[in-house]
C-alpha cells in the first residue's frame, strides 16, 4: 500500500513540479519518505544498467541510450543528470505502474560516485560501467582512491563489470569478482600511444594495489594506458571490446579488429566513451550494424563547445570544468592542435557555481605548458583569481611576453572587440561562461 | 650560497599540486642569491639527508602515506639528525601525521611514525574538505589555504596555528593546528601552501640563512602577482568567514 502511496505521491509532484519547471529530486525525496524502502519494492526491467567515473558519464549514458532505443528497446534514463538517490527514485516511479512495475525495457543510470552505494542498497545494476577515476573536485571528492573506495560497495556479486582495462585504479574493482562476471574495454597501442608520460602529474606512478613503481609499455593519455606491476603482478587485462586502430586526425577508429568508426569529436576522451557504450551495448544484446550506425550519425550534443564572434575574432569557447585538471588538459591539447594563429583567453572568477571555496591548487595540476605552442600569440588570464593563474604561467613555458592579466571580463571582452582578428578561444567553467558570453554575438 | 632541497616522494605524494612547494621556494631562494638543487628520493631510495638544507614531503593518499610511513622509518635516524643540525622541514597535508608517533587507520589498524612528537593520528572515514584561514605568532599576517583530510590529530603540544577563523584544526572546528619546533614545520593544508602565503616563504628563508649563517638581505625579494593572489583569497576568505 505504501509503494502504491509513494508511486502517486511522486507523480504528482512530478506533473506539479513539471508545471513550475522545478528540479527533479523532489519528488523522490517525498516518495522516500512515504516509502522508504520503495527502490526495494520496484519491479524494474531485465536490463539495469549504471555509469560511473570521473569524467564522461553523461556522454557515455547518452550514446548507450541512443544505440538501445535504435535497437528497439525501450530506454529509461536519467537525462537531467538527477544522479544521486532522490533523483533516481523520481525517475524509476514516475515510470512506474500503480502495481510498482517500471515501464521500459532498460533502466539506464548516470550515477554519482560517492551516492552510487546508496541508491544500489535497493537493486542491484544488471552491468555496472566504470569508466575512468581521476582526479575531479577534489575539493568534494577527497582523491581518487578515496572515490574508488566510495564505489566498491556499490558493487555486487550478479552484477557484471564493465571495466576500462588501461586504468590501473578501476581495474582494482576486478579483483575480488567472479571473472566470468567482468568484462573489459581498452585501447590496443595506437597511434595516440607514447612511451612517456604526458602531464604535470601522474597518478599511475605507483601500484594501486602494492604502491611498488608501476611499469607501463604504453600511455594513452594521462594514467591511462597498458601497465604491470612488477612487484605484486597487478596488470592490464585483456580486452573483450578492442580499440584496435585508431587516427584521431582522421576521425577513425576500428573496434575489434572489424567494425570501422567515425567520430564526431576527435578526442581521445570521445573514443573511450564510444566503446564504454559499445561495450555494455553489445552485452545488452544490441547488434554490431545498428551500434555502428548509431555512432557513425551520432550529433554529439557537445554543450560543451560554443562558437561566436567577438569584434573580428572567430571565437570558440571551450568548458572546462574547474577543479578538473584532465579536463582543461583536453581542451588545451586541442588547441594545441589547432594551427592558425590565436589568442587564449583563461577565466577564474568563482571556483564552482554549486559550493563556495577559494580552493586553486588544482591550477598546478593542469598542463599549462600546453600553451607554449608558437601560433598561440597571446594568453589573457582574467577573472578574480587571474593573480593565481598568472603565478601559475610564471612557472610553466608560456613565455613571460605572451601573458596579459586583468581582473575585468567585461575589459577582456571590450578589447578584444576592439583589437585583432586572429581565432579566439575561451577556456573556463560553468560557472564563469555566461560572463563572457553577454559581450559575444553566438552563432548558431 | 649553495641549498640543497630534499623532495620525498614527489612521485605519489604531492596530490594537491604540492610539488609547487618546491618551485616557489627554489625561485625565491634563487632570487634572493642562492644556489639551488633539488634531490627527490623514491620509496625504493636511501634519502640523503646529510646534505639536505630543506626537507620536504606533500600529501598522499591514505595507502600511499602508510607506504611513505614504511619507506622512511629505516631512516628514522637520518632525518632525526638533519634536524638536529637545524636543517629546515616542511610536511603539510597528511605528511604531517609522519612525524608523529603513529597514525591509526580506519579499520583500527596502527602504523608507527617517526616519532619526533608525541602526538598521534586516527583516520576516520569522512573527510574534511575546507577552506582555512589561520593565525600564528611566527608571522604578521593570517596564513590562507585548504585542508582536505580523514584525520584528527591529538596531543600537539606546539601547533604551528593558535587559532583558526575558518577550517579545521587538529582535533576540532577553528581549534589549533599543525605542529612547529624549532626548525620544523607541518600543517594539514594542503596544496603549495607556500604559493599562497609568501609571508610563510620568507620565514623558511630566514630560517634558512640562520641555518646556515648566511647574511639575510635587507629585504626579500617579492615575486610578482603572489601578494596580490594572496589578498584575493584572504579578502574572499573572511567573507566568507564573517558572513
Amino acid at each position: 500500500m505504501r509503494l502504491v502511496l509513494a508511486v502517486i505521491v511522486c507523480k504528482i509532484l512530478r506533473f506539479i513540479g513539471g508545471l513550475l519547471g522545478r528540479g527533479s529530486s523532489l519528488p523522490g525525496q517525498f516518495a522516500l519518505k512515504v516509502c522508504p524502502d520503495v527502490l526495494g519494492r520496484v519491479k524494474l526491467p531485465e536490463n539495469v544498467i549504471a555509469v560511473t567515473g570521473s569524467n564522461g558519464k553523461t556522454s557515455t549514458v547518452e550514446m548507450i541510450a541512443a544505440i538501445l532505443n535504435a535497437s528497439g528497446k525501450k530506454v529509461v534514463y536519467n537525462k537531467e543528470g538527477s544522479n544521486q538517490i532522490e533523483g533516481v527514485t523520481t525517475l524509476i516511479l514516475s515510470n512506474c505502474s500503480l502495481g510498482g512495475r517500471m515501464r521500459g525495457d532498460v533502466l539506464l543510470l548516470e550515477s554519482d560516485e560517492r551516492y552510487a552505494r546508496h541508491t544500489f542498497r535497493w537493486f542491484h545494476p544488471t552491468h555496472f560501467v566504470i569508466t575512468n577515476l581521476y582526479r575531479d573536485q577534489l575539493t568534494r571528492n577527497g582523491h581518487p582512491e578515496w572515490v574508488y573506495d566510495a564505489i566498491k560497495p556499490a558493487v555486487f556479486p550478479e552484477t557484471t563489470l564493465v571495466l576500462n582495462a588501461d586504468d590501473p585504479l578501476v581495474s582494482c574493482f576486478a579483483r575480488d569478482h567472479d571473472p566470468a562476471k567482468v568484462k573489459w574495454f581498452g585501447l590496443d597501442e595506437c597511434s595516440v600511444s607514447t612511451k612517456e608520460h604526458h602531464g604535470v602529474y601522474h597518478d599511475g606512478a605507483r601500484c594501486p594495489v602494492c604502491k611498488a613503481r608501476m611499469e607501463y609499455s604504453c600511455y594513452h593519455y594521462a594514467h591511462i594506458g597498458h601497465y604491470a606491476c612488477p612487484s605484486c603482478g597487478h596488470r592490464r587485462h585483456g580486452t573483450d571490446f578492442t580499440v584496435t586502430a585508431l587516427d584521431l586526425k582522421e576521425g577513425t577508429l576500428t573496434i575489434n579488429g572489424e567494425t570501422g568508426l567515425s567520430l564526431a569529436f576527435k578526442s581521445i576522451y570521445n573514443v573511450y566513451n564510444i566503446l564504454a557504450a559499445w561495450s555494455v551495448c553489445a552485452l545488452a544484446g544490441a547488434d554490431r550494424e545498428t551500434m555502428a550506425g548509431v555512432i557513425n550519425n551520432y550529433m554529439l550534443k557537445n554543450g560543451r563547445m560554443v562558437t561566436f564572434t567577438l569584434g573580428k575574432h572567430r571565437g570558440t569557447l571551450l568548458t572546462s570544468k574547474h577543479e578538473n585538471s584532465v579536463a582543461y588538459d583536453t581542451n588545451l591539447a586541442y588547441i594545441a592542435a589547432t594551427d592558425r594563429p590565436c589568442t587564449v583567453l583563461v577565466i577564474v572568477d568563482a571556483i564552482s557555481r554549486k559550493y563556495f571555496t577559494g580552493e586553486t591548487s588544482w591550477l598546478w595540476d593542469i598542463d599549462f605548458d600546453r600553451l607554449s605552442a608558437p601560433h598561440i600569440q597571446k594568453v589573457m588570464l582574467y577573472g578574480r583569481y587571474c593573480n593565481d593563474l598568472a603565478v601559475r604561467f610564471k612557472y610553466s613555458h608560456v613565455p613571460a611576453d605572451k601573458i596579459e592579466v586583468g581582473e575585468s571580463i567585461a575589459t577582456a571582452a571590450e578589447y578584444l572587440k576592439d583589437n585583432g582578428d586572429e581565432d579566439l578561444f575561451v577556456i573556463t567553467c560553468f560557472s564563469d561562461r555566461d560572463k563572457l558570453l553577454a559581450h559575444v554575438e553566438r552563432n548558431g | 650560497m649553495e641549498l640543497t632541497i630534499l623532495h620525498l616522494y614527489p612521485d605519489c605524494m604531492s596530490l594537491y599540486g604540492e610539488y609547487a612547494n618546491v618551485m616557489v621556494l627554489r625561485r625565491h631562494l634563487e632570487a634572493t642569491g642562492v644556489s639551488v638543487t633539488v634531490e627527490t628520493a623514491l620509496f625504493e631510495d636511501t634519502p640523503d639527508f646529510e646534505r639536505a638544507g630543506f626537507i620536504y614531503m606533500g600529501a598522499g593518499a591514505e595507502r600511499t602515506q602508510k607506504a611513505a610511513l614504511a619507506a622512511l622509518l629505516p631512516h628514522k635516524e637520518a632525518f632525526q639528525a638533519a634536524v638536529d643540525r637545524g636543517a629546515v622541514v616542511l610536511f603539510t597535508g597528511n605528511a604531517m601525521e609522519a612525524l608523529g608517533a603513529s597514525v591509526t587507520d580506519a579499520a583500527g589498524k596502527v602504523w608507527p611514525a617517526l616519532g619526533l612528537a608525541d602526538f598521534t593520528t586516527v583516520e576516520t572515514d569522512k573527510r574534511t574538505p575546507e577552506d582555512v584561514v589561520a593565525h600564528t605568532a611566527l608571522w604578521e599576517s593570517a596564513a590562507v589555504g585548504f585542508m582536505n583530510k580523514c584525520s584528527t590529530t591529538k596531543g600537539v603540544n606546539a601547533p604551528l596555528f593558535d587559532r583558526l577563523s575558518l577550517g579545521f584544526g587538529n582535533e576540532d572546528e577553528k581549534g589549533p593546528e599543525g605542529y612547529v619546533s624549532g626548525n620544523v614545520f607541518a600543517t594539514h593544508l594542503t596544496g603549495p601552501i607556500l604559493v599562497k602565503n609568501p609571508d610563510f616563504t620568507d620565514l623558511l628563508i630566514r630560517r634558512l640563512f640562520a641555518a646556515k649563517g648566511w647574511e639575510l638581505p635587507e629585504k626579500l625579494p617579492v615575486l610578482p602577482y603572489e601578494r596580490e593572489a594572496y589578498e584575493v583569497t584572504l579578502k574572499e576568505l573572511t567573507g566568507r568567514a564573517g558572513g
